[in-house]
C-alpha cells in the first residue's frame, strides 16, 4: 500500500462526500462547536453583530450565485433586499401574517420579481445589464418610497418580534440560533448546487454562453433560474433582516447597502462559496472594529464624527486592492493556507482534484 | 415655452456628464460609475480655492481643472491601468470602489456640510432676457453655451487632431496602435483626464447653479442615462439621449411629482435599454462584443 494523502480520492462514494477529507471533517466540526458556543462568548452588542453577519452571509450567498457563479452582473440587490423586506413588512402590517408565513412569501415574491429582471438578461450583456439592474434598483426604491409614504405617513414599518414555533425571539443569542440554521441551510443548498446541473449549466453560461448553448443548456431558462434563485434568496434575506432590525424604512436600502454587499462578494472572491461567507463577516464586522478601535484608541477621537466616511472609504480601498492584487479574494488567500496546512510537510501536489 | 427653455438647460447639462462617459467608454470601455464623485471632487477643488482667494473665479477654474486632470490622470495609472485585461464587470466594480473612496475623502476633508460657492461670485451677469417674460440667467446661459462647445468641439477633436486620432486608433486596437509607437497609457490618460475635466466642469456648474455637497455625486451618476440611451460609442448619441431624458424629468417634475425626477432618468433609461439596447446612435456590433 502506497503512501496516498487524504486529497487523493479512490473511490467514487469518496469523490461525492461533501466531507472529502480529515482536514474539512475536523475543522467543520470544530467551525461548528464553536459557532454553537460563541454567543456564550461575546457580548450582547457583538452577538448582534454576529447576527447581521449571519444575514448577511445569506445575501451574499445570493449575489455570488448570480454575479460570480452565472456572472451575470447586478446593481439591483439593495433594491431585492428592500422589496423582500417591505413584503414582509405589508404583509404584517396589513394581514397580521405570522413570521413563517411572511418569509415564505418575500421567497416566492422574490422568485417572481427576479424573473422579471432577468428578462433583459436574456437581451443585455455584461455592462448594459449592470445598468438595466441599477435602474431596476432605483425604480424598486421610488416605487417603495412611495408605498411608504402612503401606507406610514413616511415614518416607515415596525415589526413586531417574531415568534417561532410558539417560541417569542426577543434577545440576539435567541436570534443567534435561529439564523445559525437558516445560514447553514443556505450554504448546504448553494453548495449542492453547484455540484448538481444546475450548478454545471450556470457556470458553462459564466464561461461562455454560445458554448454553453451548443453543449445542450437551454441558455434563456438557466439565466432566468438563476435570477430567479439569486433575487429570491435576496428577498429572504431582507425580509429576516427586517425581522431583526424590527423597523423596516426605505431610506436604509441606499447604494451604500448595494456597495456592502458587492465588496462582500469582491473582497470574498467572485464565485467562490466560502469567499461570500468569509466576505459578509469581514464586511459586517469591520465598520464595527474600526468604531471599537476609534473609541479605544485616545489619538483618533478626533476622527469619532468622521467614523462612517472613514468605514466606507476602508471598504473601497479594501476592494480596490483586492481587485487589483488579489481577484480571487478572501477565498484565493484561504485556498493557499489551506493548501499549505493539508499538504504539510509537502509542497504542493502532483495532481489536481 | 419657459418650459422648452428649462429642457433645454438641464440637457445642456446632462450632455456635458454624458460626453464624460462616452469618453471613457470610447477609450477604456468601461462603465465610469466614479463619474459622479469625479464631478464633486472637481467641485470642491474649485469652491476651496474660491474660498482662499476670495472669490476669484479665473483662479478657481484654473486650479479646479488642473486638479482634476491630474486626479484623471492617478486615476488611470494608479487603478484602470493595472486592471487592463480584466473581465468588464471587474473595471466597473472599481469605478464603483473609486467612487466611494473618492467620496469619504471629500466628506472627510469638507465634511458634509452643504456649501454655496454662488455666495462668493454672485449671479456672475444680468440674466439674458431672450424674449418677452422668458429669461435666462448668466450661469444657464454659460451651461448651454460650453455645451454645444463640448458637442461640436469633441467630435471635431477625435476626427482632425492628431491626438483625436490617436485616441481612435487606440479604442479601436490598441496592439496595433502601440505597434505604431502611439503610446497607449499617455493617450488612455489623456482621455481619463478629459473626462475627468468634463465632469468638473459640469460639477462647477452644479455646484454654482444649485448646491455643492458630497451628495450631489447622484446627479452625475444620472448622467449615465443620456450616454446609454444616445449609445455608449457615440459622441452625437449624448445630444438626443441629452434631451429626451431631460424631457422626461422636467416634464415628470411639472406634472406628476417632484419627487418622481429623481427617478425618472433611470426609468426612462430602462424603457431605453428594453427597446434598444445598443443606444439610439450606438453601433450593434457593440453590443455583441461584451
Amino acid at each position: 500500500m502506497p503512501f496516498l494523502p487524504s486529497t487523493l480520492h479512490t473511490r467514487y462514494r469518496d469523490e461525492i462526500r461533501l466531507l472529502d477529507s480529515g482536514f474539512t471533517r475536523f475543522w467543520c466540526a470544530v467551525g461548528i462547536v464553536s459557532a454553537l458556543i460563541l454567543p456564550w462568548i461575546l457580548s450582547n452588542f457583538w452577538t448582534g453583530v454576529a447576527n447581521q453577519a449571519l444575514i448577511a452571509i445569506v445575501g451574499a450567498l445570493a449575489l455570488n450565485l448570480l454575479m460570480g457563479i452565472t456572472g451575470q452582473i447586478s446593481l439591483g440587490h439593495a433594491g431585492f433586499l428592500a422589496a423582500g423586506a417591505f413584503i414582509s413588512a405589508a404583509l404584517v402590517t396589513h394581514f397580521d401574517a405570522p413570521l413563517g408565513v411572511s418569509l415564505l412569501c418575500s421567497l416566492v415574491g422574490g422568485a417572481v420579481i427576479g424573473v422579471l429582471v432577468g428578462l433583459p438578461a436574456l437581451r443585455l450583456k455584461g455592462l448594459y445589464l449592470a445598468v438595466s439592474t441599477l435602474a431596476a434598483h432605483f425604480v424598486i426604491i421610488v416605487g417603495l418610497g412611495q408605498y411608504q409614504n402612503a401606507a406610514s405617513d413616511g415614518a416607515g414599518f415596525t415589526m413586531p418580534s417574531p415568534s417561532f414555533f410558539g417560541l417569542q425571539i426577543v434577545s440576539e443569542r435567541q436570534w443567534f440560533y435561529v439564523l445559525l440554521p437558516i445560514s447553514l441551510l443556505a450554504l448546504l443548498v448553494q453548495i449542492n448546487w453547484l455540484r448538481s446541473a444546475f450548478g454545471r449549466a450556470w457556470m458553462a453560461i459564466h464561461h461562455r454562453d454560445v458554448s454553453a448553448e451548443v453543449l445542450g443548456v437551454r441558455v434563456a431558462r438557466y439565466k432566468l433560474l438563476a435570477f430567479s434563485a439569486s433575487t429570491a434568496l435576496t428577498c429572504f434575506c431582507g425580509a429576516l433582516g427586517a425581522y431583526h432590525t424590527g423597523f423596516v424604512s426605505v431610506e436604509a436600502f441606499d447604494i451604500h447597502l448595494l456597495i456592502q454587499y458587492l465588496a462582500m462578494v469582491i473582497i470574498g472572491g467572485l464565485g467562490s462559496v466560502v469567499g461570500s461567507v468569509l466576505g459578509a463577516v469581514f464586511v459586517v464586522a469591520v465598520p464595527h472594529v474600526i468604531t471599537a478601535a476609534t473609541a479605544a484608541a485616545p489619538f483618533l477621537q478626533g476622527l469619532g464624527s468622521k467614523v462612517f466616511e472613514i468605514q466606507i472609504g476602508v471598504f473601497g480601498i479594501v476592494m480596490l486592492l483586492f481587485l487589483v492584487l488579489e481577484p480571487r479574494g478572501l477565498a484565493g488567500v484561504w485556498a493557499r493556507v489551506r493548501a499549505y496546512f493539508e499538504l504539510w510537510p509537502l509542497k504542493f501536489r502532483a495532481w489536481e482534484s | 415655452m419657459n418650459l422648452l427653455v428649462v429642457i433645454l438647460i438641464q440637457a445642456s447639462f446632462y450632455a456635458l456628464l454624458g460626453l464624460g462617459y462616452v469618453l471613457i467608454y470610447r477609450a477604456t470601455r468601461i462603465l465610469n460609475l466614479a463619474h459622479g464623485d469625479l464631478m464633486v471632487f472637481g467641485a470642491y477643488l474649485f469652491f476651496q480655492t474660491l474660498a482662499w482667494t476670495d472669490g476669484n473665479i479665473y483662479i478657481a477654474l484654473i486650479v479646479g481643472l488642473a486638479g482634476a486632470t491630474l486626479l484623471g490622470i492617478i486615476v488611470y495609472h494608479g487603478v484602470m491601468r493595472p486592471l487592463a485585461g480584466y473581465p468588464v464587470a471587474v473595471g466597473v466594480l472599481a469605478t464603483i470602489a473609486l467612487g466611494i473612496v473618492l467620496r469619504s475623502i471629500v466628506t472627510v476633508i469638507w465634511s458634509g456640510q452643504t456649501r454655496y460657492p454662488s455666495e462668493y461670485v454672485g449671479q456672475l451677469g444680468p440674466p439674458i432676457v431672450l424674449a418677452e417674460g422668458i429669461s435666462v440667467s448668466m450661469i444657464d446661459a454659460l451651461i448651454i453655451v460650453v455645451s454645444a462647445v463640448a458637442l461640436i468641439g469633441l467630435p471635431v477633436l477625435l476626427q482632425r487632431a492628431s491626438i483625436g486620432v490617436d485616441m481612435r486608433a487606440v479604442a479601436e486596437n490598441a496592439l496595433l496602435a502601440s505597434q505604431r509607437r502611439i503610446n497607449i497609457h499617455r493617450i488612455n490618460a489623456f482621455s481619463w483626464a478629459l473626462a475627468t475635466v468634463m465632469a468638473a466642469i459640469a460639477g462647477v456648474f452644479f455646484s454654482l447653479k444649485v448646491r455643492l455637497g458630497p451628495d450631489i455625486w447622484y446627479v452625475g451618476l444620472a448622467g449615465f442615462a443620456p450616454a446609454l440611451i444616445g449609445g455608449m460609442d457615440s459622441l452625437r448619441g449624448v445630444a438626443i439621449g441629452a434631451v429626451i431624458v431631460a424631457a422626461a424629468e422636467v416634464l415628470a417634475s411639472r406634472f406628476i411629482a417632484p419627487q418622481i425626477s429623481l427617478a425618472a432618468p433611470f426609468f426612462v433609461l430602462l424603457i431605453a435599454l428594453w427597446i434598444r439596447p445598443w443606444g439610439l446612435d450606438g453601433s450593434r456590433e457593440e453590443l455583441e462584443r461584451i
